[in-house]
């Protein structure tokens, strides 16, 4: 029955959230770090607002990337326009201007898309998203065709605090003082009258009508809404990356986000925030690892959705309810049981997913592609030897996992049984 | 003299070929308890969804409280007055048992899709859901999503959301089905209560409930009202004994 909008506990942990995130560029100095932290400040946004429709008004959307591109080349060339001479306050207000874009995207378009809801509003948005993606070829003038639009956010004169924005860093604390107003500002939303009413028509629109509500007026505004976020992501990241191409404005983009959200959580407000740091991550680092990352990103993805459908918000709020009941610690054993033979599982695979992917696509290190390297071995893809290693591998970790994980399945029920049992 | 809470005339509904509704003309007084009732395949639903224009009228005029509401779309025919129940429960299930009220009574409070007002600050909204969470006797399950209480509980949230707007003509769609004898009484004297000086329209199987709360009885059978009438006129109707209950001379304890 708290009434303040941030209790103590809320307030900690969002103070504890920006603390960490001024605090990370601070231990790692790295300029790789504070690249990838740039990126996931935007993309936490950009999944944000993206779940502001799919998880809480109940659209799953496949042109979200339109609001977020539009964003990023209104930015690009407001940014063009001010030039140098604007202060390096301008400059850091430009992703309003983004974010004013996608409103407006999500005004003109959302009219359209949010007639219907369900699988019409999905394809409608993915019809609107390839129309736009297209146009943005036919129109070099203000999408600067394949080259795209770049730009540069140093400014000449160097005033507020001796900032210029051109540290990467610099840009850092700006994105994080973008997405931690925004961030503020989207929580904000799910706890007023429309935003209540949002979930309602994601439940049940028919019953949403029948008291009072014009369901379509409510997705509209959602729409728009979630078009505001979505350009200021957009506007952020033409500021971080100096360029923007049509490329942002198509279906991967799109893919993508709702990916970060599906893996996240759409359930949970902040579980957007968890698949947009992850899934950059991966994308990043497992990326700068392996060729074969889109594999693994595809099998990870597959995972999620049979294993944990909640994403992986829930299964963290599973974790505390467990934890809040005192059944936790019975279940941490059980967990790193597990861990070790999936561990060899998944050791087995990424082996089967290398030498076939080298096999394939001819990744070799040369003499007529016959070897491969994973990190700093060597493997010869005509010996049996690598091969039956791999196998034997995946096979014992399979079996393991089986035996090992089917015990801790009988714990877990358990657990849950009892969790259940306390709560009726 | 007022206009009738509801006027039917010449209402016609046809899916394709097969007509439901065959020309239904009836005026529902204001503040009286009115129930409808029929066979099986009737329409009595789809009068109501004719009413509350979940589905297209095909011919004919229905009008609330003296106004043309052929042709409005269902929120705003709620918006004039009227709220409905439906015989499948329509609650919102992810959500808690007040957060299914509170969004209830929003637009009828005037807040509209208000995104610069916090929820939580809005008193009047908290008090009126917590009033008819009250009501419906679910306050101990306040935080309890809907979608898992029980049936029974599901049906009084249903009663619940549908009066907790204020609106002054409610039409409840079977409230009592698929409940228990003793369930049914006590949703009988929520109905009873909570419907106190409105205009109430109900479908009822429940012979019992029908007779016992309502005020004046409609018989609908094969798309046409061939009576209506107080209850003790509508029991010894030969017309009505004949056509919805064979030649059963008794309207006593039928259930359904």
């Amino acid at each position: 029955m708290n009434s303040a909008i941030f209790p103590r506990g809320r307030l900690l942990l969002w103070g504890g959230c920006l603390a960490a995130a001024i605090a990370l560029p601070l231990l790692f100095k790295s300029g790789f770090v504070v690249s990838l932290l740039c990126q996931m400040g935007i993309m936490v946004v950009f999944a944000l607002s993206y779940n502001m429709l799919l998880g809480q008004t109940g659209l799953l959307s496949f042109g979200h990337a339109v609001y977020y591109g539009l964003g990023a080349f209104v930015t690009m060339h407001a940014l063009n326009i001010v030039g140098k001479d604007g202060g390096p306050l301008t400059t850091a207000l430009l992703p309003l201007v983004g974010g004013l874009a996608g409103m407006l995207a999500g005004v003109l378009l959302g009219y359209v898309t949010t007639k219907k809801a369900g699988t019409t509003f999905a394809m409608i948005s993915l019809g609107i998203g390839e129309l736009v993606a297209a146009s943005a070829l036919m129109f070099p003038g203000f999408f600067g065709g394949e080259g795209g639009v770049s730009g540069n956010r140093v400014v000449g004169k160097e005033n507020l605090l001796g900032l210029t924005w051109g540290p990467q860093v610099e840009m850092y604390g700006l994105i994080v003082a973008w997405a931690f107003l925004a961030t503020v500002a989207m929580f904000a939303l799910t706890q007023t009258p429309l935003g209540r009413m949002a979930n309602a028509v994601r439940d049940n629109p028919e019953r949403a009508e029948f008291v009072g509500y014009d369901t379509q007026r409510v997705r509209f505004l959602m729409v728009i809404l979630s078009g505001l976020f979505a350009g200021i992501a957009g506007g952020l990241s033409a500021l971080n990356y100096e360029i923007i191409t049509a490329e942002t404005l198509n279906a991967h983009t799109s893919g993508v986000v709702l990916l970060m959200t599906f893996v996240g959580g759409i359930g949970f407000f902040y579980g957007p925030i968890i698949g947009a740091i992850l899934i950059t991550v991966m994308q990043i680092v497992i990326g700068g690892l392996t060729h074969a990352w889109l594999l693994y990103f595809g099998l990870f993805f597959l995972f999620m959705v049979l294993m944990a459908p909640g994403g992986i918000a829930s299964v963290i709020a599973v974790q505390r309810n467990l934890w809040l009941a005192g059944l936790l610690g019975r279940m941490l054993p059980h967990y790193l049981a597990v861990a070790l033979p999936v561990l060899v599982l998944l050791a087995g695979l990424v082996g089967l997913v290398e030498l076939s992917y080298a096999l394939l696509a001819g990744e070799g290190v040369g003499a007529g592609d016959t070897a491969t390297r994973v990190m700093t071995m060597e493997f010869h893809l005509n010996t049996p030897g690598p091969w039956l290693a791999a196998l034997g591998t995946t096979a014992l970790g399979l079996l393991l996992t089986r035996w090992i994980g089917s015990r801790a399945g009988v714990a877990w029920n358990a657990a849950l049984a009892t969790l259940h049992g306390d709560k009726a | 003299m007022t206009a009738p809470a509801i006027r039917i005339s010449g209402l016609r509904k046809n899916f394709g070929a097969s007509e439901i509704i065959r020309g239904v003309d009836l005026d529902i007084h204001r503040g009286e308890r009115h129930a409808v009732i029929g066979p099986n395949g009737a329409g009595k639903s789809t009068l109501f969804h004719l009413i509350s224009a979940r589905l297209p009228v095909s011919a004919g005029a229905i009008e609330l409280k003296g106004e043309n509401v052929v042709g409005l779309k269902p929120f705003e025919i709620n918006r004039k007055g009227l709220s409905r129940s439906f015989q499948i429960t329509n609650i919102f299930h992810n959500l808690s048992v007040f957060e299914n009220l509170r969004c209830a009574v929003l637009w009828s409070l005037g807040y509209r899709y208000s995104f610069w007002q916090r929820l939580a600050g809005l008193k009047d909204a908290r008090q009126r859901a917590e009033a008819v969470m009250e009501d419906i006797g679910l306050a101990k399950r306040r935080d309890t999503p809907a979608g898992i209480l029980s049936y029974a509980e599901q049906r009084a949230l249903e009663i619940g959301i549908t009066i907790a707007s204020g609106a002054d003509v409610i039409l409840l769609d079977e409230p009592t089905a698929g409940m228990s004898r003793s369930e049914t009484d006590d949703a009988v004297a929520l109905i009873r209560r909570v419907t106190e000086g409105k205009t109430l329209v109900m479908v009822e199987h429940d012979m019992g409930v029908v007779f016992g709360l309502a005020d004046r009885i409609s018989v609908l059978v094969y798309g046409q009202i061939i009576a209506t009438d107080a209850p003790a006129a509508i029991r010894c109707n030969a017309a009505v004994q004949e056509a919805y209950l064979g030649t059963s001379p008794h309207l006593g304890n039928e259930h359904d």
